[in-house]
């Protein structure tokens, strides 16, 4: 758990100078809330020794402790940091981003992505993306559009100037499957979006560390962005035999590349072991649904990118992937014609809908973060 | 870390380097009367009887063995007492106080090697049932019913691969007893009529392999070879073992004979080939004591029978004697656990390991799938693991997952990034999964 927490400093570090002191209020009081969570679910748990005895408070609270562990501490500020890093900066949207957002999505986030499951290794669901995927719908107000803070222009005055993320821009200026944003500034984070996804460079060094510490699993990686690359690959071969006014297929594709949480996703939320199956070729199956799943929702679906859904949907399907009747260690015919099957269906699925999407006036895509 | 582990921390380099002691024999000798294999005993001699060494002295029954018990010392029969087996059982021994005489039975005579050459395999079979001749590396399997087949064997594998770590007993054999094992391979491609015999060693023994591509080189018509295999863990498996050897994979459920192959620890040939030659059964053997808990560790050569207790008193004692300690026999990763020092060596004891008790916390399980990608036979531990929690045992559940197929070689319990003791788990789902 310390080098997923290694893994992320790059990309707290870019938040930092990029937002400043509202990246690390965001931070302090996501750890704060899950470490707080974590502590009284420890306390619940372990309450008095369960020997039918009488004991005073002050041994039952000494007691409940002994089962506080480091892995309570790391492992929700992994989730915490990883929810933060979800979040806007506050200040910058427009409503004013208010703190009590962070609070209650990091407390619906570990207590029900995780805590009412049994806590750490329970759980089914990511508790970052549960806690995020709450605030995002109950609180969408909160998170129109604007996001940005150019802090590279930024002078001392601390003049704020705010953008919309990439996919938003695209529609709002009616340019057609691309940005007006540089490949670099995408890649080096200086675009709108949420603090920790921007940044590409910052969360490859966390990928790059993270593999080589063999700390996550990198067929989930590699089946996640293999399946999403030939299912954009696949859908820009639409526009391109209808011959779009000014559809460039290479910006199409690296712009969905570049955007959105797709990479911050596969780096540190959908890799999260205790979600995902166990066995090698579950876990490249798992990393094909939710790649398949991302690239629907951000094509197809009414709401805006769809790293975080997609995750959501792949963790659902990990119990089934590990059931007993059928997982397997070993690469056999099942489990094969599934990796055959279902990007197969996938991309007939994609091409017949994504055909009748596109009106003549070009694709309305839908922007936003994560 | 998510990765598959094929290597354990090597832990023997050193050991490996030390001569072996000729262990003292003690003033009483303890002999098993039923063993892991073996459930009952019949016992042929009285208290106060005077046995010889070398005497049959009782006989230990299987369900589809009989195996003979041989006194390992000359001197008088005392009596019962309870000592731990180390397949970590409480069991009767017989105690014998020795005459220090070592006054051998009249049926202990040398054949000639005339008489030798002369040997059919129905012979051989029947001098080492009569020996009680075992698999000495630890399965305790009678060779005798190994000779049994009626497979045409092409290849005979030799292993002296040791792949557990701490363990050096092999080696130090190999080292110090080459003439006897090359005799007793040539024993063998004599019984089985075969002409190709390799001998396994880890690339990484550059020792032995030194020692036996030279001995070999003098002995080009006997067909023996040497065969260099992995340095990875569980390499000493035998399915393993054939498949970097010959390339040959056994399935699951087949016997190698089924394959043309049989397969020996070096120390069993050095057993059968004594057992041939000289008709004795096996009465001495190759230890190592070691583990941190110990002051020098040491390999030994010790009469069958010694109290673990004096091999200690050896090496120096324990160290720091405050601290509990955890006895094994076998190596770290498959060996039984015994309760105390009180343990008899027995002919399968292959090492004694004493290290510090160190309870480490288990914390919970996150799914990292590491006992997944290790396992040698594909089994899914932790899926083992969740299915013996639930309860009432779900026992569908359990036989679906196999874990009949599992060689108990602890790779899951060692790379646990949690520390949990997966092979207990499978250990009991094996049990589970047995009933009907």
């Amino acid at each position: 758990m310390i080098d997923v927490l290694i893994a992320l400093l790059p990309v707290v570090i870019f938040a930092l100078v990029k937002y400043t002191w509202h990246a690390a209020v965001n931070l302090l009081l996501s750890w704060f809330t899950m470490c707080a969570a974590e502590f009284v679910f420890v306390l619940i748990k372990n309450w008095g020794p369960k020997d039918g005895m009488k004991h005073s408070l002050s041994a039952k609270f000494k007691y409940a402790c002994s089962g506080y562990s480091i892995n309570n501490v790391l492992v929700p500020l992994v989730s915490a940091t990883i929810f933060a890093l979800l979040m806007p900066s506050q200040a910058t949207t427009p409503s004013g981003f208010i703190y009590f957002v962070v609070i209650i999505g990091a407390l619906f986030g570990i207590v029900f992505g995780k805590l009412v499951y049994g806590g750490t290794g329970q759980n089914i669901f990511n508790p970052a993306v549960v806690g995020f995927i709450f605030v995002k719908l109950c609180f969408s107000s909160k998170f129109n559009g604007l996001w940005y803070v150019d802090a590279f222009n930024v002078n001392n005055s601390g003049a704020l100037t705010a953008g919309a993320t990439i996919l938003t821009n695209v529609t709002n200026h009616g340019t057609v499957f691309g940005s007006s944003y540089s490949y670099l500034d995408m890649f080096m984070g200086n675009i709108p979006g949420a603090m920790g996804e921007t940044c590409k460079l910052a969360i490859l060094l966390g990928l790059v560390y993270l593999l080589i510490r063999r700390e996550i699993d990198w067929k989930v990686v590699v089946s996640y962005l293999g399946t999403f690359l030939l299912l954009i690959v696949m859908a820009g071969l639409i526009p391109l035999s209808k011959h779009e006014v000014g559809f460039d297929y290479g910006k199409f594709v690296l712009t969905q590349l570049l955007s959105g949480g797709l990479l911050f996703g596969a780096t540190y939320m959908l890799t999260d072991p205790v979600t995902m199956p166990i066995t090698a070729p579950s876990r490249i199956l798992y990393g094909m649904i939710a790649g398949v799943a991302t690239v629907f929702i951000r094509l197809l679906g009414g709401y805006s990118e769809g790293v975080a859904f997609s995750i959501l949907i792949a963790n659902l399907s990990a119990p089934v992937l590990d059931h007993y009747k059928w997982s397997s260690s070993r690469f056999n015919w099942k489990n094969v014609l599934a990796m055959v099957l279902i990007p197969l269906v996938a991309v007939g699925i994609l091409l017949w809908a994504f055909a009748d999407k596109i009106p003549a006036s070009g694709l309305v895509v839908m922007g936003g973060a994560l | 870390m998510i990765a598959k582990t094929t290597h354990i921390e090597d832990t023997k380099k050193l050991l490996g380097m030390l001569p072996t002691i000729q262990a003292d024999v003690p003033e009483f000798i303890y002999i098993a009367t039923n063993n892991a294999r073996c459930g009952k005993a019949d016992v042929t001699i009285k208290e106060g009887d005077h046995v010889n060494f070398g005497q049959v002295i009782g006989m230990r029954h299987a369900p589809y063995f009989d195996q003979p018990i041989h006194a390992t010392v000359s001197g008088t029969f005392l009596g019962y007492e309870k000592h731990y087996h180390r397949s970590g059982k409480l069991v009767d021994f017989m105690k014998f106080q020795n005459d220090f005489k070592d006054t051998v039975d009249p049926s202990i005579k040398d054949r000639t090697d005339e008489e030798i050459a002369s040997l059919t395999k129905e012979q051989i079979t029947e001098i080492l049932k009569n020996c009680a001749s075992v698999g000495l590396g630890g399965s305790s399997f009678p060779t005798y019913v190994k000779f049994q087949t009626d497979k045409k064997i092409d290849t005979i594998l030799i292993d002296g691969i040791e792949c557990e770590p701490y363990i050096t007993a092999d080696h130090r054999l190999m080292l110090e007893m080459s003439d006897e094992i090359i005799k007793g391979i040539k024993l063998l491609e004599q019984a089985f009529g075969c002409h190709d015999a390799r001998l396994c060693l880890k690339k990484k023994y550059h020792d032995l392999i030194a020692l036996y591509t030279e001995l070999f080189k003098r002995e080009k018509s006997s067909g023996i070879t040497l065969a260099p295999v992995g340095n990875f863990y569980p390499q000493g498996w035998e399915v393993a073992m054939i498949k970097s050897a010959t390339g040959i994979i056994v399935e699951s459920g087949h016997l190698p004979s089924e394959y043309g192959i049989i397969n020996f620890n070096v120390s069993t040939v050095v057993g059968i080939y004594e057992a041939v030659k000289h008709n004795k059964p096996v009465a001495e053997r190759y230890i190592s004591v070691s583990g941190d808990g110990i002051v020098s560790p040491s390999n030994f050569r010790v009469r069958v029978g010694t109290p673990v207790k004096s091999l200690i008193a050896m090496c120096g004692g324990y160290k720091d004697p405050e601290k509990d300690k955890v006895f094994i026999l076998g190596g770290p990763m498959m060996g039984a656990s015994v309760p105390s020092d009180d343990v008899i060596v027995t002919k399968t004891v292959t090492s004694v390991l004493v290290f510090n008790a160190e309870q480490p916390k288990v914390e919970p399980c996150i799914r990292c799938g590491s006992c997944v990608l290790s396992c040698p036979v594909h089994l899914e531990p932790v899926q083992i693991m969740n299915a013996m929690k639930v309860m009432p045992v779900d026992k569908e559940r359990v036989k679906a997952l196999n874990p009949l197929k599992c060689i108990e070689c602890g790779l899951c319990s060692y790379c646990c990034t949690s520390k949990i003791p997966l092979l207990d788990y499978v250990r009991r789902a094996k049990i589970i999964a047995k009933l009907p």
